[in-house]
């Protein structure tokens, strides 16, 4: 059976894809149904959903349309996201393959360095470099992924571990290769399965992130965020609560379809590689 | 003119507050176009002297002369550019190559690294190599895990010896095979010697086959030297106790007949 | 000579990537009880794909066709835990009654039904994905019949100790859970069995290893160890695959030498899969040549090795090199 067979004959999988599916057409069309500013006043002020169907999920406290905001949101969710979980695989993957393959002094000293970052809560550090940076979308990517590149870093470094000893490595050393370039034309992708088996998980733990940053008002200001959309609902949420309820719906959908697609992946890829 | 020599090497290992010695004091030497064998039990070290002789780890004693210069005293370029002349066959030709690679790519490596063809001119090279071999060259695009295992080992081969070496240490390399393809690569190997003048440090538990491409014989227990001489004579006649073991312990076939 | 196993036209299939490949084809096989019978063969003979299926412990992927008729309660059941003295060395005195032949007999229909043939009972639900497998007494009810189950009738050795010992029991326990799972025996009357099987195995120091982790044995005590366990609940058949082939030579002459003695004192049929058809002409009786999942010859280990029929058998037998053979170094020599 192809993986792909396999893949769609798991039904949490194919929800989780159905709902990645929803939350990439949703931000890849928001400038094409949405054109202009999310954050332009459209109409009068909190406007409840399924009242007026030229703004079906009905305006916020400004009058601001909440649907376009929404899938505005869902950029935003999704770069970010995406974005950082991509950059702490990256570093993790490099940092954990350079502590594994080196050993000695290198890897004390970076792993060291992974422990320091370790013991400090990810989301205080993210928290802390946004109030000393200031809020752009770049800043939050860096501040979620300092947080996060660890575990990859960790897993990586085991992994290398193992590898390090196998014979295609003696090979590759003695037709007088650069060990950097065993180190990451080798070594690095045949590490890489169990590294990416974590990021369905870091790139759910990055949107959240985003979200709370957002909600404590530390996301980029010039950006709709669906953790901005519910901190701006906290304010009336006795008298409107769906501000609150439906970016939390997004939010929660999201995590899910994310979490859910990649554990399809891990499973199916886990399958093939038991088999060969 | 000697091609290697090693002398009084020695390597310990720490196990828990015990140290010791896996090669303990061995010295011996290599000439051109010759196969030195080494054999013993499992844990003589004979294993751990290829990989001594190779660097791939370092001895805690003694010296390595290779081609005339102190092999010990290489490091980083210079090193990397004398592995060309000193090459290594492992026993599971699967492990020893890495599991994504393809045949081509496996042979572009030491062909690129030590500068030996062009871009352009690698794929004749490869072709080439894989000829030499006993391969077709249409092998070249596949993947390394979907050929036989054989066809493995002569793919180690032809990376071996794509950088012109003087020396191959052969660690088990046909102790894993068929006994059907083990006899030809034997075969190409003498073969290669013939042509090439290529010198083997021939690893082995199997003293038929040591007995059969060896020129000379070393018998290893714990890590020293227990006997050494002419292949055929110290088999043939065993003096030492873990040769006479050795030898007592080969299976033989009496063919004779019902 | 009476039969423990008759093996009829024995077919087992492998889906592999969407294709089907064969990796044994209607192999007819007769294990003599008592006997020592070698399997040899290259790699992709079939050899241990045989050994598995006799054991069954087939993945449940494999496709089975053909039968396996077993006649192991002519030969004596195992006696109830309560006349079974605790530790004998030898096997003489282990109660054994016979109940006539009856042979247990294991259908795997032809047309390809997807099963496992699997002596055992126990998990045979979890293998079967709806196949057919019919157990049947030719005989009346009455009499005792059974299909073998892995552990108690049949012992099974792997060619890696490490793989088939679990790394954080004791060697005693892995020893004593065979014997109290399959013979009712208390943890103490298994422990003081796994203490005697130590013993004979000839384990340096029986009372210590007892208590010892695998990772503290060499390699050959390991295989001493799995050869212990297979054989504590005094097994009718010893199947070793390729049990020596990880060891080096000093090390493979001395489990071989234990493996014949274990054999002959407690009157096992031995199964010895084997590349190496010198070593298996020093140990079996009888020789099974495999090759291409097929049976190419089977005959007495004299008549093999010394006037073999086909030209498959001869071909093996030249390309072993031994003490004897003319070195590889003169032929070339001479040609250049």
């Amino acid at each position: 059976m192809s993986p792909l067979r396999r893949f769609l004959r798991t039904p949490e999988a194919v929800a989780g894809a159905i709902l990645l599916a929803a939350l990439i057409a949703m931000a890849l069309s928001a400038s094409l149904l949405f054109p202009g500013d999310p954050q332009a006043i459209t109409g009068p002020a909190l406007l409840p959903p399924f009242q007026d169907w030229s703004l079906p999920l009905g305006t916020d406290r400004l009058g601001r349309d909440v649907l376009a905001e929404l899938f505005h949101g869902a950029r935003t969710s999704l770069a970010v996201g995406l974005a950082a979980a991509a950059a702490a695989l990256v570093v993790g993957a490099v940092v954990g393959t350079l502590a594994g393959f080196a050993g000695g002094l290198v890897d004390e000293v970076l792993m060291r360095i992974t422990d320091a970052f370790q013991t400090v809560p990810s989301f205080l550090l993210a928290l802390a470099f946004v109030s000393v940076v200031g809020p752009s979308l770049g800043v939050v990517v860096i501040a979620i992924a300092l947080g996060t590149w660890t575990g990859p870093a960790r897993v990586a470094r085991a992994e290398v571990l193992s590898i390090r000893e196998r014979d295609y490595v003696a090979g590759a050393r003695v037709i007088g290769m650069h060990p950097l370039a065993i180190a990451f034309r080798e070594v690095l992708p045949n590490a890489l399965p169990p590294v990416l088996a974590m990021s369905s998980v870091i790139v759910a733990a990055a949107i959240l992130t985003e979200a709370a940053l957002s909600f404590l008002g530390l996301g980029d200001p010039n950006r709709v965020t669906w953790g901005g959309m519910i901190a701006e609902g906290r304010a009336v949420l006795r008298t409107a609560p769906f501000l609150s309820i439906v970016p939390g719906i997004a939010l929660v959908l999201t995590v899910l379809g994310v979490y859910l697609a990649g554990e399809g992946i891990v499973e199916t890829t886990a399958v093939r590689r038991g088999l060969s | 003119m000697t091609l290697l020599a090693v002398s009084n090497l020695t390597k310990r290992y720490r196990r828990g507050n015990k140290t010791i010695a896996a090669v303990d004091d061995v010295s011996f030497h290599i000439d051109p176009g010759e196969t030195l064998a080494l054999a013993g039990p499992s844990g003589s070290g004979k294993s751990t002297i290829a990989r001594l002789a190779l660097r791939l780890i370092e001895p805690d004693d003694g010296r390595i002369d290779f081609e005339g210069g102190d092999f010990l005293a290489l490091s980083g370029a210079a090193l990397r550019a004398r592995r060309a002349r000193l090459q290594m066959v492992f026993q599971d030709p699967l492990a020893a190559f890495n599991p994504r690679a393809t045949v081509a790519r496996v042979l572009d490596d030491p062909l690129r690294i030590h500068g030996i063809a062009s871009r352009g001119e690698r794929p004749r090279r490869i072709a080439a190599l894989l000829e030499r071999v006993g391969l077709t060259a249409d092998l070249a695009p596949r993947a390394i895990h979907e050929i036989s295992g054989g066809q493995r080992q002569r793919v180690a081969i032809a990376r071996a010896i794509a950088t012109k070496p003087s020396l191959i240490v052969l660690d088990e390399a046909v102790s894993a095979l068929d006994v059907s393809v083990r006899g030809e690569i034997l075969e190409l190997l003498l073969d290669l010697q013939r042509q090439e003048k290529i010198a083997y440090l021939f690893i082995s538990h199997d003293l038929g086959v040591i007995r059969s491409v060896a020129h000379r014989v070393i018998l290893l227990d714990a890590g020293r030297i227990a006997e050494n001489g002419d292949a055929r004579t110290v088999i043939d006649a065993p003096q030492s106790a873990i040769g006479k073991a050795l030898v007592a312990a080969a299976p033989r076939l009496n063919r004779t007949g019902p | 000579m009476t039969a423990l196993a008759l093996i009829r036209n024995l077919t087992v299939t492998y889906r592999r990537d969407g294709s089907e490949v064969a990796a044994l084809r209607s192999v007819s096989l007769d294990i003599e009880a008592g006997e020592r019978l070698a399997i040899i063969g290259e790699s992709g003979s079939g050899k241990s794909t045989l050994a598995l299926a006799i054991a069954g412990l087939l993945p449940g992927s494999a496709k089975i066709g053909g039968r396996i008729d077993w006649f192991l309660s002519s030969l004596g059941a195992k006696a109830p835990p309560s006349v079974l003295p605790d530790i004998s060395p030898s096997r003489g005195e282990i109660g054994s009654f016979a109940v006539g032949s009856s042979p247990a007999t294991l259908v795997i229909g032809e047309g390809g039904n997807k099963g496992a043939i699997s002596p055992l009972e126990g998990e045979m639900s979890g293998r079967t994905e709806g196949g057919l497998i019919e157990c049947r007494s030719q005989k009346s009810a009455s009499k005792q019949s059974h299909i073998p189950r892995l552990g108690r009738d049949i012992g099974f050795v792997f060619q890696d100790p490490s793989a088939s010992l679990d790394p954080v029991m004791t060697i005693g326990k892995q020893i004593a859970e065979v014997a109290r799972t399959h013979l009712g025996l208390t943890w103490s009357q298994s422990y003081a069995r796994a203490k005697g099987l130590l013993e004979r195995v000839r384990l340096p120091d029986p009372d210590s290893a007892l208590r010892a982790f695998p990772h503290q044995l060499s390699g050959g005590q390991k295989q001493r160890v799995a050869i212990a366990a297979a054989i504590a609940a005094g097994p009718k058949l010893l199947i070793a695959d390729e049990a020596t082939s990880a060891l080096d030579t000093i090390v493979q002459a001395e489990i071989v030498a234990l493996i014949r003695r274990l054999v002959t004192e407690d009157g096992m049929t031995l199964l010895f899969i084997s590349h190496d058809i010198a070593l298996a002409a020093e140990l079996a009786e009888r020789i099974a040549v495999f090759r291409h999942g097929q049976l190419v010859e089977l005959g007495m280990t004299a008549q093999i090795v010394g006037a073999p029929a086909q030209p498959y058998t001869r071909a093996l037998l030249d390309a072993h090199i031994g003490l004897d053979t003319r070195p590889l170094l003169n032929r070339a020599r001479l040609r250049a």
